[in-house]
């Protein structure tokens, strides 16, 4: 009877794969799209899932879990293994997996549906699993104590290094798609500013009034969020008080930089606990909303299966399918991020073994899920839509006019009616030009929402989908800025003691200031950035996000040879050589490249000329060529850090496989489980 | 009165749930695990524990993702 269960799911993934595959030239229902994700999710984890935890790591719920062995009720809990599925699941999906899958919808829905699909299953879901395996087996090691251990010390000191520019280069980029959302949008501005004394006031309440009473504050949050939405509304209709929340590109980010300086050193529980328990509910209610809309509307896709610009012209981001659809959609198939979260706090509430293979490669299988619905989203948006919204101003030209006729040119139809009637049911001025995702998937899940809840609605909607975007990337903002800080002062201790105080508050404004300073400047470049920003940040994000994955897999591969199972290492090597290939490919090409659009180095030749003509005012060109040669150096110093590491690992195995050091890893001894 | 001691209690599993799910421990949990484990030692009250919690998750690695 299993049997037949499980070859009908495999019957439904297969036919819905051929139903995405061979559609060519009319619209398809986004039904086939999720069909085909669950279906492979379905067999893999039955199959390569159960092999992962049986063959290769050996679970054992005989062996006493850290959770178990190292009880304290305060970190190591043993915890029931939904409850522990649903904790790491909202740690590890956040804003990645739906900005990733929006950005390359200009390839098509094809290219990004199986790269999240396929990815994931074998490598995002494999990398996830192996890192919470490892570290739950050395009682909840971080990724960067594991690199090490088993590694050697240098490449430890490399992978923290490594680790702290990618959470630079990660919140510029995330602030980037938050600025080009909320710029010139009152409503949305005033929305966000709300949640600021929302969660004081949650702070207040779990610190000082009733302590430890959580679930109560957060309710008081979740429905000031509400009222500071409804509010919104009435700010962005009033002639008054609107233009108090009208700010430019610049001033938003100058705002989100003090705003990020702040959070950081104020206490933990006046602005970062709240905001972080309130952008953890919101983030699950609304996944699950998104996710019953789909159900119930199944929206036509109206994006085509495979579009023109994969030839790498298209407006949204420059390259060529690959290796740039896999360097876009970075989180969602395979997040290189997920590892320090998997070594984190979740290894330590493991209750038995054989839970971390829902927990790590079930978790990461969800969070792939969203980035499905969040290209459904996006794709089942009128192409000339998406493109007005994701093409930067740049090539859009200033008016709804010039901006139907530049994607007229690209072959797609909208009219200028059609641009200004969405921009007005939307509560917004205009719509065009918001590059970095968040404003198409907003328009995408207000459409949805509305079909189902009636069209008066969906101005809301939009907001409620901005806000609930901002809200979390905000809290990755803040918990970042934070997690920077310590990590410089760790690093920086190295070089001057003092700074490694992490309690002594001139360290902490100190290394605040750097880690802020650090980000903030990228996000402002991407913000006066003619092309939008997004078009050169996201790649090195997604390119930095990918070789910390390959990190990752390193370690994995590591444990595996020193653990006796050299035999399943293409586990991990495989994904591992499919990653370098991509991002090292990804990072000659954004440095190298010849094409002005792509390449760093071409761009700022392209700025010189143009000054050199009197085409471009030389202040601004000079900063332009420096940022250029700036972002051409983060390339190379992410690809040099990761090639470092590869030989690094590389040298460890051989060492091992050729028996010249012995095949034992630092595993904890093994321990009697009671629960068994 | 039965009836009600079973709503009271299912009313604190979801609340422990949700709170275990952003990541913070029971306190209930936590005394018990005390009483058990470490009889002579005195168990922090709520407050205190609360803020224990708060400087031990923060002051570690990443807790959350992109």
């Amino acid at each position: 009877m299993t049997k037949l269960l499980w070859i009908a799911v495999s019957a439904l993934g297969a036919v819905a794969w051929g139903m995405l595959a061979l559609n060519r030239g009319e619209t398809i229902s986004a039904a086939w799209l999720v069909l085909a994700a669950l279906g492979t999710y379905l067999v893999g984890y039955r199959v390569y899932s159960r092999f992962l935890a049986t063959r290769v790591f050996g679970l054992d719920n005989r062996r006493a879990t850290p959770a178990e062995r190292l009880e304290n009720g305060r970190d190591f809990i043993p915890t029931s293994r939904w409850v522990l599925f649903g904790h790491h699941f909202a740690a590890i999906a956040g804003a990645g997996p739906l900005v990733g899958p929006v950005l390359a919808a200009q390839f098509g829905y094809l290219p990004g549906v199986i790269w999240i699909v396929f990815g994931v299953v074998l490598g995002g879901a494999v990398q996830d699993f192996i890192i919470l395996f490892g570290s739950m087996r050395r009682d909840g090691k971080s990724l960067g104590q594991m690199a090490k251990e088993e590694i050697g010390p240098l490449p430890g000191l490399v992978a923290m290094v490594a680790i702290l520019a990618i959470m630079i280069i990660l919140l510029a980029v995330l602030a980037l798609v938050i600025v080009n959302a909320l710029k010139d949008s009152p409503w949305g501005v005033f929305t966000l500013l709300c949640t600021i004394p929302i969660a004081f006031l949650m702070g207040f309440w779990m610190k000082v009034w009733r302590p430890g009473h959580t679930v109560e504050a957060t309710l008081v949050g979740i429905v000031g969020l509400m009222l500071a939405l409804v509010g919104g509304h009435w700010v962005a209709e009033s002639a008054t008080l609107a233009p108090l929340f009208r700010h430019g590109g610049t001033t938003i980010a100058w705002s989100i930089i003090v705003y990020g300086f702040a959070a950081s050193v104020l206490p933990v529980w006046m602005l970062l606990l709240p905001r972080d328990y309130l952008s953890t509910f919101m983030k699950i209610g609304t996944i699950a909303l998104l996710a019953l809309g789909l159900l119930l509307v199944v929206p036509p896709i109206q994006m085509p299966a495979v579009t023109r610009f994969i030839d790498g012209t298209g407006p949204v981001f420059a390259g060529k399918i690959f290796p740039f659809c896999f360097i876009t959609i970075a989180c969602g198939a395979i997040s290189g991020f997920h590892a320090l979260v998997s070594s984190g706090t979740t290894p330590k509430m493991i209750r038995q073994e054989k839970d971390a293979r829902v927990i790590g490669y079930g978790g990461m299988l969800m969070e792939s899920f969203v980035a499905v619905m969040a290209l459904a989203a996006a794709t089942a948006l009128h192409p000339g839509v998406y493109f007005a919204i994701n093409a930067p101003l740049a090539s859009l030209g200033g008016s709804v006019d010039s901006a139907a006729e530049a994607i007229r040119g690209w072959g797609f139809s909208v009219t200028p009616e059609t641009l200004t009637a969405l921009a007005a049911s939307v509560g917004e001025n205009s719509i065009i030009g918001r590059t970095g995702g968040a404003t198409s998937l907003a328009v995408g899940m207000a459409s949805i929402f509305s079909s189902v809840l009636g069209q008066g609605m969906m101005a809301l909607w939009y907001h409620f989908a901005i806000m609930f975007e901002a809200l979390f990337i905000l809290t990755t903002l803040d918990a970042g800025t934070r997690v920077g800080r310590f990590m410089f002062q760790e690093l920086g201790g190295h070089f001057w003691k003092p700074l490694a105080r992490t309690s002594w508050y001139p360290s902490i404004i100190l290394s605040s200031i750097a880690v802020c300073a650090g980000w903030g400047y990228f996000l402002l470049q991407g913000v006066t950035d003619p092309l939008g920003g997004i078009n050169s940040l996201w790649p090195l994000f997604g390119i930095s996000n990918q070789l910390l994955a390959a990190v990752a897999l390193c370690v994995g591969t590591t444990l595996l040879i020193k653990g006796g199972k050299q035999r399943y290492a293409w586990t991990t090597l495989l994904p591992l050589t499919w990653l370098l290939i991509v991002c090292l490919t990804a990072g000659w090409q954004k440095i190298f490249a010849a094409d002005p659009r792509l390449g760093f180095l071409s761009h700022a030749t392209r700025v010189r000329d143009q000054i050199a003509t009197g085409a471009l005012d030389p202040a601004i060109g000079a900063r332009l060529i420096f940022n250029d040669r700036l972002d051409a150096v983060v390339a190379a110093v992410f690809m040099t850090i990761t090639v470092v590491l590869v030989i690094a690992s590389a040298r460890e195995w051989i060492a091992v496989l050729r028996g010249r050091k012995p095949a034992e890893t630092k595993e904890a001894a093994y321990v009697e489980s009671a629960y068994a | 009165m039965r009836e009600r001691s079973e709503v009271a209690s299912s009313v604190r599993l979801i609340a422990s749930t949700i709170r275990r799910i952003v990541g913070m421990p029971d306190y209930a949990t936590f005394v018990e695990h005390m009483k058990r484990r470490h009889p002579q030692c005195a168990v922090p009250s709520e407050r205190e524990f609360f803020d224990q919690y708060v400087t031990a998750r923060y002051s570690g690695g990443p807790t959350r993702c992109c």
